[in-house]
């Protein structure tokens, strides 16, 4: 609704320009916003997730079950559920409603990332550490685990004439990231080897592969529709791919032929990339966060150009995410794991405030009304302005389709949880010199801060700081040690 | 009637400054809170144009007067009713009174289940979260508090910030956040999780009499008695539009529309007007009532059948009197008389249509259900009245009118 008075030339703008705010809720490691953008999950270093309300910019909801750092996230297409994989070789799915633990699904290996199934939240895909990826079904009472194909599809003549040094090394490829596509029939995988694979979930064989690079694969994501895919690597290199529709019944795997629309790298710089995210909508934009250095790069698509830099605080950023449908972005600081926050300034109109004034780029004559400066009786004015007030006003018709973040009745809404303060159980500290710590006074905290403060205190949670007390000031002299060189 | 004796609540909703009980004794000479089917203008054929004006089916016919009737009395507050309040779910009444006290009754069988006490003032304004477990109140005594309405018990941290009387609240629609309207012409955002105030909006010059959200939460309306209405926008905080009228009367209230693209307004100019906010115009003002002193509650309703609900304005009146409007032709479907003996200061009502519930300086609260025939579709399913109440007794009791 506040679309319609918004000023149009804000509203026309599509990319973030500055730094707007931060979050904190412990130390973060991974972010995700959900499908519907109001709310922002965040994984924790120690195995919490957090929800924050991206309206309030407070923590709507605690989720405690993992013991160890929170390594990828996804939510279901109602945001009910969130599945978290961390470093304790879990999966937990999360029912949002009560913020009780639905599955929890251990593995016999680290977890890279593990995607929830558009349709289904009781199917998700995992990418394991020098295992097999496993589709898992925990609709019954034990998760089923099926293992899916890593090595690339040869064709026949290929599996003829193969040597058996690559038939080894086929078999010794191991996957390293896995996403389902729009539907959800088919699962999108990448390599160690550089090898982009498409499994179908149903039968879980390779169906397509292809290599885009000789280097490892770290991410894949696609934008909503499912018919892009942007892709980081270990080579330097960001590649944006387009995907054919995968639920066509005439799709032809067989002379299928994925090709690179535009790679993404500064020439420069040298610089890789920790994590890379599309933005709103389809994509227009691929944003990434940048290794041992505190920027954010921002292209756009249609000419594959690199449009914005966008400054950060002075850490280095690992996740950054794009939010669903606004020109919003957050990426977590590595040290000390805030989530910062990038979107549009708007200044404030003047005119706004005060209705009888218009803002002009230039002088302007004004023209008098003929009727304008004529003296009447006021009885007369009032008649004649009740008297124009014949058109028909509608207050009950609600326009469809506006309000991203409505819901509509009998859609999922997280419960507002009144004692999340109580919750609050662990201290915030906040480092005041080397080694010295004091606790943070509640009030201040995760409120949005409109600068960040200059080099940004270290705060850890209270457990981190328990753990050792030079973690926060150590992860700084670390990141400070690495810059210098 | 005897002079009123006013507490800290009922004060500021005074525009001038009239020394306690000065204020003239209403003239209730009979009880008789008979509705009538009056002043209603000649049948209306504007159909609804987006939806009906299909050839071969026509809608029903709009009706060109309402009847609502009264049929429960709440008894129990200590001094005037300065706020009353259907839940979102329909299920249970809130009234606020200057006595202190918030007050939860069943909506339908007027029974009384909560007394809500721990203000140390009086309260103006109470709002229901989304979900309606959670009632929030506004006070005399600068805070604002949230109340588990299912176990009447309080949520421990109250909201402070604000320097001056509670005015007006209300609740997001997705429920995490509050705005308040208080006397220090400050409107604040409140996280409702953390109890913390988000932001402080500059917003007036004077008391902030009325604050809103719109459906979808992404605007804010407040008023004041510096005679604006200023749009904010709740990502960014700022102002967005300003509305004024001509004649700068002082506003005591305002609301959006259902469907979130009017905001309605209250003036001390015996005038509600209904803006066009988009294009900053008034498109409609409805007359008739009597105030120049106090901030009158009132709401949007529905009549007519479910397919083709027809929008009506409902307002109390410093008469005694209920007023309800037709929102596009302006016509007054119904004008209860003696409604109340003496202000009528708070109107709601029923999500579902049918029933309205007032409360007024005379500390009841009553209910109203639509009558009419065949038209009171609406509030059929919602007015299954239980007829025939047996009277409670001592303070709570819910007594069916002998009115009619």
């Amino acid at each position: 609704m506040n679309l319609s008075l918004v000023d149009p030339f804000v509203l026309a703008q599509d990319c973030p320009e500055a730094n707007t705010g931060s979050l904190r809720s412990g130390h973060s490691t991974c972010i995700r916003f959900s499908h519907r953008g109001d709310l922002l999950a965040s994984g924790r270093l120690d195995g919490t997730v957090s929800i924050f309300d991206i309206e309030t910019n407070g923590v709507a909801r605690k989720l405690r079950g993992h013991t160890s750092q929170v390594q990828s996230l996804s939510w279901s297409t109602s945001d009910r559920y969130i599945l978290s994989a961390s470093q304790d070789w879990k999966c937990v799915l999360w029912d949002l409603k009560d913020g009780s633990r639905v599955r929890t699904v251990r593995f016999e290996a680290p977890i890279f990332i593990a995607e929830l199934h558009p349709k289904n939240h009781l199917h998700f895909v995992v990418a394991l550490f020098e295992e097999q990826p496993m589709l898992v079904d925990i609709s019954g009472g034990d998760p089923i685990k099926k293992a899916l194909p890593s090595a690339p599809r040869r064709t026949k003549e290929e599996r003829e004439s193969a040597s058996e040094k690559q038939v080894a090394q086929d078999a010794k490829q191991t996957t390293t990231v896995a996403c389902f596509s729009a539907s959800g029939d088919h699962i999108i995988s990448g390599t160690n080897k550089g090898w982009v694979n498409i499994v179908s979930t149903h039968t879980c064989e390779t169906l397509y592969s292809t290599r885009l690079t000789p280097n490892i694969v770290i991410l894949i994501r696609l934008t909503s529709s499912g018919r892009d895919a942007v892709i980081n690597s270990s080579d330097r290199i960001i590649r944006t791919v387009r995907l054919p529709d995968f639920s066509d019944p005439d799709l032809d795997w067989e002379t299928l032929s994925l090709d690179v629309e535009h790679k993404f790298q500064d020439l420069v710089n040298r610089l890789s990339w920790n994590y890379m995210s599309f933005s709103n909508g389809n994509g227009e934009y691929v944003t990434a966060s940048t290794y041992m250095n505190h920027d954010i790069y921002v292209w756009e698509r249609s000419h594959g150009s690199l449009v914005k830099i966008l400054e950060g605080p002075k850490e280095e950023l690992s996740a950054v995410e794009w939010h669903p449908h606004r020109p919003f972005v957050a990426a977590v600081g590595v040290d000390a794991g805030r989530v910062y926050l990038w979107s549009i300034l708007t200044p404030q109109r003047w005119s706004a405030l005060a209705p009888d004034f218009v803002e002009v780029e230039e002088n302007v004559e004004y023209i008098e009304r003929e009727d304008e400066f004529d003296i009447q009786p006021i009885e007369e004015l009032q008649k004649r302005r009740l008297d124009r007030e014949d058109e028909d006003v509608d207050v009950l018709t609600v326009d469809p389709g506006k309000g991203l973040e409505w819901y509509e009745p009998g859609e999922f809404r997280m419960p507002v949880l009144l004692d999340i303060e109580g919750s609050e159980s662990e201290d915030e500290v906040v480092a005041v010199g080397t080694g010295q710590f004091r606790r943070k006074n509640a009030g201040t905290d995760w409120s949005v801060e409109g600068a960040i403060a200059g080099d940004g205190v270290a705060v850890g949670s209270g457990d981190e700081a328990r753990r050792s007390p030079a973690n926060g000031s150590g992860a700084r002299n670390g990141s400070k040690r690495r810059r210098a060189d | 009637m005897s002079t009123h004796e006013y507490s800290l609540s009922e004060r500021p909703r005074e525009q001038s400054d009239i020394p306690n009980g000065v204020h003239d004794a209403e003239t209730p000479t009979s009880h008789s809170s008979s509705p009538q089917r009056s002043r209603s203008r000649s049948p209306n054929n504007n159909y609804r144009r987006d939806r009906a004006a299909s050839e071969q089916w026509l809608p029903p016919e709009k009706p060109t007067s309402l009847n609502y009737k009264p049929t429960l009395i709440l008894r129990g507050h200590k001094k005037g009713v300065s706020a009353v309040k259907f839940s979102p779910d329909g299920k249970r009444i809130a009234s606020c009174s200057s006595d202190g006290t918030i007050k939860i009754w069943d909506a339908t069988t007027g029974k009384h289940e909560h007394t809500l006490e721990g203000h140390m003032a009086g309260i103006s304004t109470i709002a229901w979260s989304p979900d309606s477990i959670t009632l929030a109140s506004g006070s005399d005594d600068k805070s604002i508090r949230l109340w588990n309405v299912i176990t009447g018990k309080p949520h421990p941290v109250p909201f402070l910030g604000h320097h001056n009387y509670i005015y007006s609240i209300q609740f997001s629609p997705k429920g995490n956040m509050l705005v308040s309207g208080s006397y220090d012409e400050a409107v604040f955002l409140w996280n409702v999780r953390a109890a913390r105030v988000m932001r402080s909006l500059p917003a007036h010059s004077d008391p902030v009499s009325g604050v809103d959200f719109a459906r979808d939460g992404t605007l804010i309306v407040s008023c004041s008695s510096d005679g604006l209405i200023r749009m904010w926008d709740t990502a960014t905080g700022q102002c967005l539009r300003t509305l004024v009228h001509e004649d700068n009367a002082p506003v005591t209230g305002v609301r959006f529309s259902p469907n979130g693209k009017y905001v309605l307004a209250w003036t001390l100019d015996s005038c509600i007007r209904l803006w066009n906010y988009v294009d900053g115009r008034c498109v409609k003002t409805y007359q008739g009532h009597t105030n120049s002193k106090y901030s009158l509650g009132g709401a949007f309703g529905t009549y007519g059948s479910l397919e083709y609900p027809y929008a009506f304005i409902a307002s109390g009146s410093e008469d005694g009197d209920v007023w309800l409007w037709d929102v596009g032709t302006k016509d007054v479907l119904q004008r209860i008389e003696g409604a109340h003996e003496g202000v009528v200061l708070g109107v709601d009502t029923h999500p579902k249509g049918g029933v309205i519930v007032t409360g007024g300086l005379d500390k009841t609260v009553r209910v109203w259900r639509c009558m009419n025939d065949g038209s009171g579709d609406v509030g059929a399913q919602a007015a299954e009245t239980p007829n025939g109440l047996s009277n409670g007794h001592g303070d709570d009791t819910a007594i069916p009118s002998a009115g009619t």
